[in-house]
């Protein structure tokens, strides 16, 4: 080999002139793969209408609990278990009365109108229900990201380096992945205190595995293909490998498992607090107020039906964006 | 090849289904639904159905330590007394209760009943299960302590055994019990089901088994637990043996395990159950039903201070607390189920002095007070500790709403006296016990049901290092008056002494009591004679009957 | 082959073993007592309970022990139940939990294969909305807030059904409907997407191009290959029912493993905790197994070779 380096001079080579009309082949602002994506996204009703929604439900957890003048953990008895009431939407059901056709807000002598009904410490329910949906979605979204990280790191190293190291990282992940991971949260959430904080970190326990399969599969995959190879044989360090070449081309698979957490963990944070091991009061999260309003269910139905609501326009519209994303963002649907 | 494998997939998961299910379904929906039809009739059928929050723990008297056990157990056996219709001791098994004059010796003489298997219930069978509790570590053998027994205290720390206990059958139908210092309460104490005897011969002869099934026990009372489908349901039978069978009117009751109180109203309205109580959040909706009523309990809710925490060792700090918040508002809005505001330890409604006045009408109201009195409360005691503001962590657990409850007192207390702050922490009850147990709390929602029906289940309770203290409270004024009230033969002098043990506690202002249980129930008008308990047994179905409609 | 169900059942062993170890070691930092009604026990009295149980040996003892037990099949005694025997709890609760469990699975996954199937072969039409429609909602409303409102409607409201209890064959039909909506949802959008996929096969073009009748090409080539990969949806599939009974159970007063397993955590039935753990996870795993296994029957594009 060395020798046949040395015999290879530079004068060997001759840079061949760019001819004009080639150049102008290349003048066109290149298709970049986000490009595509986001044009193919937009094409996609459903996941757009998806996208609108979670936009907007972002906006009203953070300016809804602002713009009712009530505050979460604002008590009055007095105004305790109001049905809703806004003006001019009372053909909708929105006439503060109850079950029984009574007008609360005259019959007490409420003169502010609460949108959503209060609960039975007089709370707002506007402002708890959108306070309720901030809280989720920021579980939500931590527990996602501290697996996205931790996955992306397990996994990558995994399905980069290979070998020895992938079999003995592949081995405790099967191993992982026999536990059932709903006994492991609530075990976890048993001993540390019911909160905010246990809550995410009892959901990333379990969670990370999905994210770090996802991205070994990929890596694997990528890392057999022609630019990865030639990269290499052009002398480029590990690092910008991952970097520049592979990482980029896994977002799309990232992302898509991304949408498909978030959802799953607002879901499961409901379903903590239903059997009694949610967030610590005054705050709530959807799912505590689910379970609240399931209790009332029959009564003051309004506890239950705008929470419910809520949640499940969160979980189809990140289903719907996840799905749309993943149309857009899959390489083999792309011609 | 896949066709086949799908098939045979199928069929498997259909036939494990089916063969693993086949024996778990009953014959008990027969008799409800034939009592639909049959409600009609002239004569309505004697079949009640019930629900309850629990399976029964345990059947073995020895053992059993909790409401749902004891109500079972008061059911189907019968000790020396029984609760009566107004929850007065009566005699039972016992046909006669001599008492020695210095009052040390009772004497009962057994009555001519029988076991479900025909032997007949011998004063033997009382002294076997009574040395049986302490043999098998049962929770309550600190009810013999209670009732003064011979050496029941010693057997308790292991100083003496447990067949040197103060009881002796004499004969076959003579049992002799034997007391430290004289007790006006055995009686009531007796009905406890701790004391229910048991067939030695028919428990040896199970040996581990006992107790576990339905056919696995004898039984003595009006009852007989016929069916026992662990965490579904349990079913009693009339007890035809039974020597006072002719007062039972009922045939068959049958207890369901639901949880959920939106369920129990689901069954309730598909008439599948007859009683069930309400949660708070149903009660709005059938507050004008005429089978809606709501009782009083004695079970009691209150704050327990830890009496060692720097600002909560103050006594002015403590009532301040108590007196600054809405008791009222709190059981009509928040609980709103019959629950009342509690301003003292002993509940309304439970214990009547020998002048027949409730013990709460003769001590009135204890620490009630305004806002304005809190906050001056408040100031003074944060002026002799030295403090501008305190922060208070609250340990609750979400047992019977008492998460709600903690949420609500966290507000009004930050608003009413400006200078607390609370921290909520929810643990589950168990931990919240350990934690009460072991001082690490500084305020903690506790909860007392009443293990007998005097004012001293709940005055003893706050004895220096006694058992339910668990704050460090101490006042050797008060330990001194305790135990002068246990060997207190006059009654009237006695009923006196709790009286003041009572105000004595409240200056110290050593808790802050929070509201008195009710229960919302709702119940077939046709039911007739449910008599529901205030301390062990939650119900008696010996008097009930169903009326035709 | 061999050794390849030789090796994965030694992984299967050694997941079981972690999993014993995890949740007996983590049951030890649980907060409280496993002792119902502590509230009236003295310390003394606590102590004697201790040592009646074993509490009171040090940790590693206890654990022996209780490998030693395990290993003899004996999950030990209840706390919350006196004197029982877990092994016959869960015995008795198991029934019910695979009763339900398996209908709502058969039953999701054929009323999920259709709606799958219809939505694809009528791809955009109105059949085909609906179709995505009831799988989205089906996904995206909770499962206790379904079940709540189907035992209120369905049991009290039309009184069709019995609301609650246990008691004959009726009684399973609303716990199993609850639980089947997250399986007719996630086989319904499966199945769509594997159908697509199928559809744009060049065999299928062939197929056509042959002159084979349309019921030859979609009975014979477009559903046989996207039902296939179904059958690696068992694994989630068994999962989510799992989760879904310990809600379900308890609001329609099911006597199964779930219900029992929310209560034994809340009043800290150690034994029964280990013995609930132990069993979904065995089953969890035997799923996970068998579904390997079966895949590499029926997919003969896919052969096991010591590695997959």
């Amino acid at each position: 080999m060395s020798s046949l380096k040395q015999e290879v001079e530079d004068d060997l080579f001759v840079r061949a002139p760019l001819e004009e009309k080639v150049l102008e082949d290349f003048a066109e602002e290149p298709v970049t793969f986000w490009n595509e994506a986001w044009r193919r996204l937009k094409k996609n009703r459903g996941s757009l209408l998806g996208l609108i929604t979670i936009i907007f439900l972002s906006l009203m957890a953070l300016f809804g609990p602002v713009i009712s003048n009530h505050s979460f953990d604002d008590q009055d008895l007095a105004l305790s278990n109001l049905p809703p009431k806004i003006e001019g939407l009372g053909w909708l059901g929105f006439d503060g009365r109850d079950v029984n056709g009574k007008d609360q807000y005259e019959a007490r002598e409420v003169t502010s109108n609460f949108w959503f009904g209060t609960d039975e410490f007089g709370r707002d329910l506007w402002t708890r229900v959108w306070k309720a949906t901030q809280i989720s979605l920021f579980i939500a979204i931590v527990a996602a990201v501290l697996d996205l990280i931790i996955g992306v790191v397990y996994g990558g190293i995994s399905g980069f380096f290979g070998g020895r190291v992938d079999g003995f990282l592949q081995r405790i992940i099967e191993v992982l992945i026999g536990i059932p991971n709903l006994i492991v949260i609530i075990l976890f959430i048993l001993i540390l205190e019911p909160g905010i904080t246990s809550i995410i970190l009892a959901m990333v326990i379990t969670g990370w595995v999905g994210m770090a399969r996802v991205v070994r599969g990929q890596i694997l995959q990528l890392k057999g293909q022609e630019y990865v190879l030639a990269a290499r044989t052009l002398g480029t360090s590990n690092v910008k490998i991952i970097w520049k070449h592979l990482l980029p081309n896994v977002m799309g698979a990232i992302i898509i498992t991304l949408m498909f957490t978030i959802p799953t963990a607002i879901f499961f944070e409901a379903f903590l607090s239903f059997i009694g091991l949610g967030l610590q009061p005054p705050l709530a999260s959807l799912g505590v107020l689910i379970e609240d309003g399931y209790k009332s269910m029959r009564f003051f139905s309004f506890k239950l039906l705008f929470p419910a609501i809520v949640i499940s326009a969160v979980m189809i519209s990140f289903n719907l964006l996840g799905d749309g994303l993943r149309d857009a963002l899959d390489p083999k649907m792309r011609k | 090849m896949s066709k086949y494998v799908m098939i045979k997939l199928f069929m498997l998961f259909t036939l494990v289904g089916l063969v693993l299910t086949g024996c778990n379904f009953s014959s008990s929906k027969d008799t409800t639904s034939e009592n639909d039809e049959n409600s009609k009739t002239t004569k309505a059928k004697q079949v009640l159905n019930m629900v309850e929050a629990s399976e029964i723990p345990t059947m073995d008297s020895s053992l059993a330590h909790d409401n749902v056990s004891f109500t079972v157990l008061s059911n189907v056996n019968e000790g020396l007394y029984r609760l009566g219709k107004a929850s007065e001791p009566e005699l039972a098994m016992a046909k006669d209760d001599q008492v020695s004059e210095d009052g040390l010796v009772h004497t009962y003489t057994i009555r001519d009943a029988n076991w479900s298997n025909g032997d007949p219930v011998t004063a033997a069978d009382f002294v076997f299960a009574w040395q049986r509790v302490f043999k098998e570590t049962g929770q309550y053998g600190s009810m013999f302590e209670t009732a003064n027994i011979l050496n029941a205290s010693e057997i308790v720390t292991g100083e003496k055994q447990a067949d040197t206990l103060g009881v002796k059958a004499l004969d076959e139908k003579t049992l002799e019990v034997t007391l430290t210092t004289p007790n006006a309460l055995l009686g009531q104490l007796l009905t406890f089901p701790t004391f229910l005897p048991q067939n030695q011969k028919f428990v040896e002869s199970q040996g581990e088994k006992y107790a576990l099934e339905a056919d696995n026990l004898l039984y003595n009372g009006p009852f007989i637990l016929s069916e026992w489908k662990h965490d579904a349901s349990w079913k009693y039978q009339k007890n035809t043996k039974y020597w006072d069978a002719d007062t039972v009117k009922l045939d068959e009751v049958n207890v369901f395990v639901v949880k959920e109180a939106a369920t129990q109203l689901n069954l309730y309205d598909t008439n599948k159950v007859d009683s069930i109580n309400l949660s708070s959040a149903s009660v709005d909706q059938y507050k004008d039903d005429k089978d809606f009523i709501t009782l009083a309990d004695s079970e009691i809710f209150f704050l327990r201070f830890n009496h060692n925490h720097k600002a909560l060792g103050n006594k002015n700090i403590r009532r301040a607390i108590d007196m600054s918040w809405d008791k009222q508002a709190h059981v009509d809005r928040i609980l709103n189920n019959g629950s009342l505001a509690l301003y003292g330890l002993v509940p309304k409604n439970f214990s009547t002095s020998p002048t027949g006045k409730d013990f709460r009408e003769l001590n009135g109201e204890l620490n009630h007070g305004d806002i304005k009195e809190a906050q001056a409360y408040l100031a003074k005691g944060l002026k002799e500790i030295g403090q501008d503001s305190v922060d208070i962590t609250l340990t609750v657990s979400a047992v019977e709403g008492n998460d709600k409850t903690a949420e609500y007192l966290k507000n009004q207390l930050e608003k009413n006296l400006p200078q607390v702050k609370i921290k909520l922490k929810l643990v589950p009850v168990e931990q919240r016990y350990e934690l009460e147990s072991a001082l690490e709390y500084e305020m903690v929602i506790s909860a007392w049901g009443p293990d007998y029906i005097d004012p001293m289940t709940y005055i003893g309770m706050w004895v220096t290092k006694g058992s339910a203290n668990r704050m460090d409270y101490s006042n050797p004024k008060y330990d001194a008056l305790v135990k002068n009230i246990s060997s207190e033969e006059d009654t009237t002098k006695r009923y006196e002494m709790m009286l003041e043990a009572e105000k004595m506690l409240f200056e110290d202002a050593a808790i802050a009591p929070l509201y008195q249980r009710g229960l919302a129930v709702l119940q077939r008008s046709t039911i007739n004679g449910l008599v529901r308990h205030p301390s062990g047994p939650d119900f008696s179905f010996k008097w009930t009957e169903i009326d035709a409609e | 082959m061999k050794t390849y169900i030789a090796k994965r059942l030694g992984y299967m062993f050694i997941t079981l073993f972690i999993v014993v170890s995890i949740t007996f070691f983590l049951m030890q930092y649980l907060p409280g007592t496993p002792f119902t009604n502590p509230e009236k026990l003295s310390v003394e009295q606590l102590e004697v309970m201790n040592e009646k149980y074993g509490l009171n040996k040090p940790v590693a003892i206890q654990y022996l022990n209780y490998l030693c037990d395990l290993a003899r099949g004996d999950l030990g005694i209840s706390y919350q139940y006196e004197g029982r025997s877990v092994n016959e709890i869960l015995g008795e609760r198991i029934g019910p939990s695979v009763l339900i469990g398996s209908q709502a699975l058969i039953f999701g996954a054929i009323v999920g294969l259709l709606l799958g199937i219809i939505s694809a072969l009528k791809h955009n039409s109105f059949l085909d909305y609906g179709s995505v429609t009831i799988a989205v909602l089906g996904m995206s409303i909770p499962s206790f807030v379904f079940a709540a409102l189907l035992q209120y409607y369905v049991g009290v409201k039309l009184g069709w059904l019995p609301a609650a209890l246990w008691e004959g064959y009726e009684n399973t039909i609303m716990p199993s409907l609850a639980l089947s909506v997250t399986v007719i949802a996630t086989v319904a959008r499966f199945i769509r997407t594997e159908m697509l996929e199928v559809l744009g096969q060049d065999y299928i073009v062939t197929a056509r191009a042959k002159g084979l009748s349309e019921k030859a090409v979609v009975f014979k080539h477009i559903i046989r290959n996207a039902i296939i990969p179904v059958v690696t949806m068992l694994g989630p599939l068994a999962v989510a029912i799992m989760t879904g009974t310990l809600v379900i159970e308890k609001i329609f007063t099911v006597p199964g493993l779930g219900e029992q397993f929310t209560k034994s955590i809340l009043v800290n039935d150690y034994s029964v905790i280990m013995g609930v753990t132990l069993m979904y996870s065995a089953l969890f795993i035997a799923i996970v197994f068998i579904v390997d296994i079966l895949y590499g029957l029926i997919d003969p594009r896919i052969s096991i070779k010591g590695e997959v």
